[in-house]
């Protein structure tokens, strides 16, 4: 288990925006039955979903959220050394999204920045990036943005998809602070590539004749990604929580990857984690791929008022399959309340 | 347990009527035997049974029988 400690760096700020456009999934009653719906909602607690417009891309989501935290924390765009978006649905099959972010958020030209491809565990490696950048290099000031609009490309007559994605963007500013440290877990199984897949679309079916036209959609296999959540996902929690000697009561919020709400319940009843230290968006949210952590965070902390520390632990885990957890202590006040928009970015 | 005991369980995770399911009854011949149904048997057997099973061994279940035997 790829493992370890990360000194002298911690989030300042977290900001989440999601498109202003609710999609209710009881409107897919004519589409695939009330029964079929009530089910899917008992399972994966999907009630309410965001949903970008065609013209919305995950850099707006991200840039919403940069915009909002880069004013809140009073940071100058020139202090930014580096730039990070990790994303599945980027604007351009090229160049780096990140870099017309840069451009964006008028970052400065010694600002790195560069696109990861990652989904559920995103954020987890996101944060062991970022956070690595400072703690191992001559940098102070990194945003991290994660972001999705997993509804492009979606098969609406696809129930297993249809009515589960959410879509988002989150950005995360992290500095350089003496005696706060990060630590991490994480892990990789390629060997479940295809449990989680786009098929087509890119280099592996260029020479292929006959890609089917539902090669270009989603396709998850729900069972095989259950059964690696519940069996895995578990086992590594507890070996890092044991290496780390954390017990369940050094932690005050666990915050997982909101695949769906039955996996959540499952998961949390085979680590002894009482519910009320589980927040949950995905009722309201749905599954909001990689930036479904900072979501939940935005969504269970956004308002609060109050300051003080929290301890955290935060975990990813699905398309790859990838996974990995952190833990780490943040103030309560560093997250700010949900943004909701329906802006773009015009070109030309 | 006996197997009364064991067929209400799966007629609660499957959502069907109380009494109803029988070993033989052929799961394919379910309309509840569905994704969903893999996920929550998989489940089942983690919580309740302590036992972890695969998909592939779900999608081996052909009766209800299948499943009770499994149970242990």
């Amino acid at each position: 288990m790829a493992t370890g400690i990360l000194k002298d760096v911690e989030i300042k700020g977290i900001a989440c925006a999601v498109p202003d456009h609710i999609v209710r999934n009881e409107e897919y009653n004519e589409v695939f039955g009330e029964e079929s719906v009530r089910k899917f909602i008992n399972m994966t607690g999907v009630e309410t979903r965001y949903v970008a417009l065609d013209e919305q891309c995950t850099s707006d989501l991200c840039h919403a959220a940069a915009t909002r935290l880069l004013e809140k924390l009073s940071w100058e765009p020139s202090s930014v050394d580096a730039l990070i978006l990790i994303t599945q649905t980027p604007d351009y099959a090229v160049p780096s999204s990140a870099c017309v972010l840069q451009h964006r958020l008028g970052l400065s030209e010694d600002c790195i920045a560069f696109d990861v491809n990652l989904g559920c565990s995103a954020y987890v490696y996101g944060i062991w990036l970022a956070a690595t950048m400072i703690s191992t290099q001559d940098l102070n000031r990194v945003i991290l943005l994660v972001g999705d609009t997993s509804n492009y490309g979606i098969n609406q007559n696809d129930s297993a998809t249809a009515m589960i994605f959410g879509d988002g963007g989150s950005a995360t500013a992290l500095e350089r602070t003496a005696g706060k440290d990060i630590k991490y877990f994480l892990k990789t199984k390629g060997s479940g590539y295809r449990n989680i897949i786009v098929p087509a679309g890119h280099a592996r079916s260029r020479s292929r004749k006959d890609v089917a036209e539902s090669e270009y959609e989603l396709s998850m296999d729900g069972s095989n990604i259950f059964s690696f959540t519940i069996t895995d996902v578990p086992r590594t929690i507890e070996s890092f929580m044991s290496k780390y000697n954390i017990g369940r009561n050094d932690v005050d919020m666990y915050v997982f990857h909101q695949a769906n709400r039955f996996i959540l319940r499952h998961l949390a009843k085979k680590l002894n984690l009482p519910m009320d230290k589980v927040p949950l968006s995905i009722e309201r949210y749905g599954n909001t791929s990689g930036e479904s952590i900072p979501v939940t965070l935005v969504d269970a902390l956004g308002n609060e008022e109050a300051s003080g520390p929290l301890k955290l632990f935060l975990c990813g885990f699905g398309i790859g399959l990838s996974w990995g957890g952190i833990y780490l202590e943040m103030d309560k006040s560093v997250c700010l309340p949900m943004i909701y928009t329906n802006d773009y970015y015009k070109e030309g | 347990m006996d197997i009364k005991e064991k067929l209400n369980i799966l007629e609660n995770i499957l959502d069907i009527e109380q009494d109803t399911l029988r070993e033989e009854t052929v799961l394919d011949q379910l309309t509840e035997w569905d994704s969903i149904a893999s996920i929550t048997t998989i489940a089942m057997f983690d919580s309740m049974f302590k036992k972890e099973i695969t998909p592939e061994e779900v999608k081996g279940f052909k009766r209800v029988k299948d499943i009770t035997d499994k149970m242990g």
